[in-house]
C-alpha cells in the first residue's frame, strides 16, 4: 500500500481544507435548492441543518466561530420560532454526534432555540442588514452565556460571574464570526426562504385572505 | 471608490477584515484578558497557593527577599511576572515581598528554569552563582547576597529541596521558591 494518507497537514492547511469542504457543501446545497420546486419548506430546513452541522464541525479549528447561531437567527426571523427550535435541536445533536455528545448538547440546543425565538420575536425590527448583523453579534454573547449556565452543575453560582468574565474574549470571537456570517448569508438566505415559505409562514397564518 | 460601495457591501468587507483580525490576534487577546482577570489560587496546601490561577499546571519560580533587605523594584508586595516579562499582578497582602515568574512548561531541570525565569526580568533578578563538583551554588539573587549564617534556601512545591538546584528534577507544575534562611 502506498502511504499517501501519511502526508502531514499543519493546522493552517487543515483549516484551508475544511473551509474548502464547507464551500463545496454550501455550493452543492445551493445548487440542489435551485432544483427544488417552490414551497419545500421542510426540505430547505433539512438542507440548512446539514449546512449548520457541517459548518460547525468543519470550522472547529477556529475558536468559537461557526454559522449555526446566524442560521437559527435567520430562520427565526423568516420562518418563525417553531422551525428555528427544530433546526437548533437537530444541529446541536447532529454536530455533537461527531464532536461529542453530553449534557452540553441540551444547553446548546436551548441557547440556539433562544436565539431563534428572539429572531422570531424581533422579526419586524430586523429588516435591514446592519440590524440583523448587530443582532447576530449580540446573540453570540447571549448564546455563550446560556452555555455558561452548565457550570452550575459542577460549580456554585458564585463562580458564574468569574466564568463569564473569563470567557469574554471567546464570546467576542463568536460575535465577530456571527457578524461575518450575517453580513454574507442574510440576504441570499432570505431570498431562498421566501421562495419556499408559501402560505405556511407563521407570521401570516392568522392573516385573513380575501378574494 | 469606497464611497460608491453600498453600505451592505461595506459591511461584508469590514466583517471579513474584523474576523481575520480577531482570529489572528485571538491568542494574544485571550492571554492578555486572562492576565487581567486572573485570581490568586486560594486552596491552602496547594503548591500554587497564592499564585495567579493563570499559571495552574505550569512552572513558577518565586524569589522572596528578606524583610530588612527588600528588592527596590519589588518592595510593595509580591509581583507576578509572566514568561514574557509582563508584570501583571502585585499581591500587596502577601507575607513576602519579591517576585514570582511563571507560565513556563517543559523544563525538567531546576537550574535551567531558574536562569530562564530570572532572565525575563531584564536583570532585576540576576543570579550570581559558583559551580563546584556538587553543581551550581546560588550566592546572590537580584543583587542580594546573604551574609553570616544566612543563605538562599531552595524550596520545591512547598518543601525544602533535598538536592541542589542543579539536580532538581521538575514536574510539569513545579513551584520553586528561593528565600533567605539561616543555618
Amino acid at each position: 500500500m502506498l502511504g499517501a494518507h501519511a502526508i502531514e497537514v499543519g493546522p493552517l492547511g487543515m483549516l484551508a481544507i475544511n473551509i474548502s469542504l464547507l464551500a463545496l457543501v454550501g455550493w452543492a446545497l445551493l445548487r440542489a435548492e435551485r432544483g427544488l420546486p417552490d414551497g419545500r419548506e421542510w426540505t430547505l430546513l433539512a438542507m440548512l441543518a446539514i449546512f449548520g452541522i457541517f459548518g460547525r464541525v468543519l470550522l472547529e479549528p477556529l475558536p468559537n466561530i461557526q454559522p449555526v447561531t446566524v442560521l437559527v437567527l435567520l430562520v427565526g426571523v423568516h420562518m418563525g420560532a417553531k422551525r428555528s427550535i427544530a433546526l437548533a435541536a437537530v444541529i446541536a445533536l447532529g454536530s455533537n454526534m461527531l464532536m461529542g455528545h453530553g449534557l452540553w448538547t441540551l444547553y446548546q440546543a436551548l441557547g440556539w432555540s433562544l436565539v431563534g425565538c428572539l429572531g422570531a420575536f424581533a422579526a419586524t425590527h430586523l429588516n435591514t442588514l446592519p440590524r440583523i448583523a448587530g443582532a447576530a453579534a449580540l446573540c453570540g454573547f447571549l448564546f455563550d452565556w446560556v452555555i455558561s449556565l452548565s457550570i452550575l452543575h459542577t460549580l456554585g453560582p458564585s463562580m458564574l460571574p468569574a466564568y463569564i468574565i473569563a470567557g469574554l474574549p471567546f464570546d467576542l470571537l463568536h460575535a465577530m464570526g456571527n457578524l461575518f456570517f450575517a453580513a454574507w448569508l442574510a440576504s441570499p438566505l432570505a431570498d431562498i426562504i421566501n421562495r419556499h415559505q408559501g402560505v405556511t409562514l407563521e407570521a401570516t397564518e392568522n392573516v385573513q385572505v380575501t378574494a | 471608490m469606497w464611497g460608491i460601495v453600498s453600505a451592505d457591501n461595506r459591511l461584508k468587507a469590514l466583517s471579513a477584515i474584523w474576523l481575520v483580525f480577531f482570529v489572528v490576534s485571538a491568542s494574544a487577546i485571550s492571554h492578555e484578558w486572562a492576565r487581567m482577570t486572573s485570581e490568586l489560587v486560594s486552596e491552602e496546601g496547594e503548591p500554587h497557593y497564592g499564585l495567579p490561577d493563570l499559571w495552574d499546571g505550569q512552572q513558577v519560580v518565586c524569589i522572596h527577599f528578606p524583610d530588612n533587605s527588600s528588592h527596590p523594584d519589588y518592595s510593595d508586595g509580591r509581583h507576578h511576572i509572566d514568561y514574557d516579562g509582563t508584570d501583571f499582578m502585585t499581591d500587596s497582602d502577601s507575607n513576602a515581598t519579591g517576585a514570582c515568574v511563571g507560565g513556563f512548561s517543559g523544563y525538567e531541570n531546576g537550574f535551567d528554569l531558574m536562569l530562564d525565569a530570572t532572565n525575563v526580568t531584564g536583570g532585576k533578578l540576576e543570579v550570581g552563582y559558583t559551580v563546584s563538583e556538587w553543581g551550581p551554588y546560588v550566592q546572590s539573587i537580584g543583587g542580594h547576597e546573604p551574609t553570616g549564617n544566612a543563605y538562599w534556601a531552595l524550596y520545591h512545591d512547598g518543601a525544602m529541596a533535598m538536592v541542589g538546584i542543579g539536580d532538581l528534577v521538575l514536574d510539569e507544575d513545579s513551584v520553586i521558591i528561593w528565600q533567605v534562611d539561616t543555618w
